[in-house]
């Protein structure tokens, strides 16, 4: 998080684009970004914000066609990975980046034993021979809290239930000691206790593995129980990016304040309603002009309707892109 | 153990399947079929020359009893002899079935082959030019009539129009070398024809599958393409794939060699069946049809145990 390290992974003016039937649709407008080792950061935003998609783009898993980076650069530990070769970055995924993924039901191959697909990664990015592979996999499921690992990893996906699939998935993606594991929604799919349990998995992994973790979710309350940081998105841009405390108690942009308020709380006095956002998510071939948000801000003003504000810093490690930030919590 | 059971479960379950095809083909067949008294005894036979015959042929039995007999021929493989040839029915199927799954066995086998090659090329390619290339050619291996194909193909490669390599109608397996000879312009044809057909599907079921969030996974797991789709997507495929061979088995050995064997004047199976079916001859009839409902049923054994060998999920049972 100290910013006196070089970030692990640099985005920089990043634009994913999808050709549709209906036209060039801009899924990522313009994103920059820069996550540190160690640390773990939330992607957060409505769905069709762009997160997932942001977070495909790290390893160039964007469907291409119709998806396509037409700009800017992702740079991991010095190499701009929007540039490499297809082969440099197939070394890449799964050793150095992972990515697990939201349908644990869907993600792992069902016709190949939990075995083969594990000790595919293995061999091929470190080199083991089967027998060693087998070995490391059966130690790396016993890390994520497997129980009879030896026994686990003759069967197949669809013999396992979905919290004990999405720790195969987390098996898999670390076992190759990755720096970076990019998690898109890895909780989603699961009941409650089960996604607490995954992710308190993750973050004891991480501090053994040493990994910065990109956590993409829609889930406020995931974001607050295990992020360093937060990164706010909305219509492909990045409209605020804080440390947890300040993005919570302090946030800045009226779109989070207004998430915040959306979200329902047990402790507090009980509420006719919940506070909603007013209006929908402007779809991206209608864009409003001037700030995308502003048709549902109520601090709008013609400066916002006619200019789209800038991300801008506020302090170290806050960034706002709005002409009017919430200056007080008020909720 | 568990596969015994089950083959033997669903062979049992696969009885009234059989009575069912067995018994609507005898009903518009046989029952309702041509009355072959007189075509036995010419025009002016006495009443006792009837009586006699349509007693030899089963006709003053009641419906069931006439059905049964037939199903004890069906069990025994004893269905009389030919009406227009005299041969037993069975030694005439023993002496024209090997002809035919020789006839037809290499164009089946290379026209699935290469068409799941070529859907692979296609889907892996795909949008490119490679793959509008392959599609193009499907689509026009589809649209020409397989009478067209056999003809053009025995004008482009039998006839002295043409390179005149090969005979252009007749049979012959005794070497290997003439075997040859006689197979290559039918299979050639059967691949152009079925190549179309077959490639389109695979490649529709292997795009199909090239979007599964699984192969995502493989990718982000830096699995290479080639790889991916050998391994990874292939077997996923192997359900659509499986179902579509097996299944056109029964067909391509009793109907779909007809045209080919009709137009090189092959004496198979196809052959035999067609004359039965302009002549009337019964009991051959009866012989096809019902080996037609066997040879079904057992596809259907065989796809279920192979979907078993190639998707863990599916269970016998």
């Amino acid at each position: 998080m100290s910013s006196d390290q070089q970030p692990l992974l640099r985005v920089r003016d990043l634009v994913v684009e999808f050709n549709t039937e209906a036209g060039v649709a801009r899924a990522i407008d313009g994103v920059s970004f820069d996550i540190y080792p160690n640390e773990t950061v939330g992607l957060v935003g409505e769905s069709g914000c762009g997160k997932t998609v942001t977070g495909l783009s790290i390893l160039g898993l964007i469907p291409s066609p119709p998806g396509k980076i037409v700009q800017g650069s992702i740079e991991f530990m010095g190499r701009d990975l929007v540039s490499l070769p297809e082969e440099e970055l197939r070394n890449i995924r799964g050793s150095e980046i992972s990515m697990i993924f939201q349908e644990p039901m869907t993600a792992l191959n069902p016709v190949f034993t939990i075995e083969n697909q594990m000790t595919d990664v293995l061999t091929r990015h470190q080199g083991l021979t089967r027998r060693q592979a087998g070995k490391a996999a059966i130690e790396m499921l016993d890390k994520v809290g497997i129980p009879i690992p030896e026994q686990r990893i003759k069967e197949y996906p669809h013999q396992l239930s979905g919290g004990m699939r999405q720790r195969v998935m987390i098996a898999m993606a670390l076992s190759c000691g990755p720096k970076l594991l990019v998690a898109d929604e890895p909780t989603t799919a699961l009941d409650v206790t089960t996604q607490a349990q995954v992710l308190e998995q993750i973050s004891l992994l991480q501090d053994e593995f040493h990994m910065a973790v990109i956590l993409v979710t829609h889930d406020l309350g995931v974001v607050a129980e295990t992020c360093d940081r937060g990164i706010v998105m909305y219509c492909g841009n990045i409209i605020e990016s804080a440390d947890i405390n300040s993005l919570f108690n302090h946030p800045r942009h009226p779109y989070t304040e207004g998430l915040l308020n959306s979200i329902p709380r047990l402790r507090e006095k009980k509420v006719d309603q919940l506070p909603i956002i007013p209006g929908r998510v402007p779809d991206l071939f209608h864009l409003p002009e001037g700030c995308r948000y502003g048709d549902r801000c109520n601090r709008v003003t013609d400066q916002c309707r006619q200019t789209a504000p800038l991300l801008q810093s506020v302090t170290e490690h806050t960034a706002v892109s709005c002409f009017h930030p919430v200056t007080q919590t008020s909720g | 153990m568990e596969t015994l059971q089950y083959i033997i479960r669903k062979l049992i379950t696969g009885i009234p399947l059989l009575l069912g095809v067995t018994f609507i083909s005898f009903m518009l067949m046989v029952y309702f079929g041509p009355d072959k008294t007189y075509e036995l005894l010419g025009k002016n036979a006495t009443q006792e020359q009837i009586d006699e015959i349509r007693h030899q042929l089963g006709y003053d039995q009641p419906f069931f009893i006439r059905y049964a007999d037939y199903l004890k021929e069906l069990v025994t493989l004893d269905f009389g002899h030919s009406d227009s040839t005299g041969e037993p029915v069975s030694g005439l199927l023993g002496r024209t079935m090997p002809i035919s799954l020789a006839l037809i066995i290499p164009g089946f086998v290379l026209g699935n082959l290469i068409a799941i090659i070529l859907a692979l090329t296609a889907a892996y390619h795909r949008g490119s030019w490679v793959d509008r290339l392959i599609m193009g050619f499907s689509v026009v291996g589809m649209s020409i009539s397989f009478l067209i194909v056999i003809i053009a193909f025995q004008i482009l490669l039998s006839s002295s129009y043409g390179l005149n390599l090969f005979p252009v109608r007749g049979w012959n397996m005794s070497t290997f070398g003439n075997y040859l000879s006689y197979v290559t312009v039918p299979t050639l044809a059967t691949v152009f024809v079925s190549l179309g057909y077959n490639t389109r599907f695979y490649r529709a079921v292997i795009v199909e599958e090239m979007t599964r969030d699984h192969v995502r996974t493989a990718r982000a797991f830096g699995v290479p393409p080639a790889r991916l789709f050998y391994k990874n997507i292939l077997k996923n495929c192997m359900i659509p794939i499986i179902t579509r061979v097996i299944f056109s088995i029964p067909l391509v050995v009793i109907s779909g060699s007809l045209l080919i064997e009709s137009y090189f004047g092959i004496p198979g199976v196809g052959k035999v069946t067609f004359d039965a079916i302009t002549t009337g001859d019964q009991p051959v009839l009866k012989a096809v049809v019902g080996m037609t409902a066997v040879l079904f049923v057992m596809a259907q054994l065989v796809t279920d145990i192979l979907y078993r060998a190639v998707d863990p999920r599916v269970t016998l049972k």
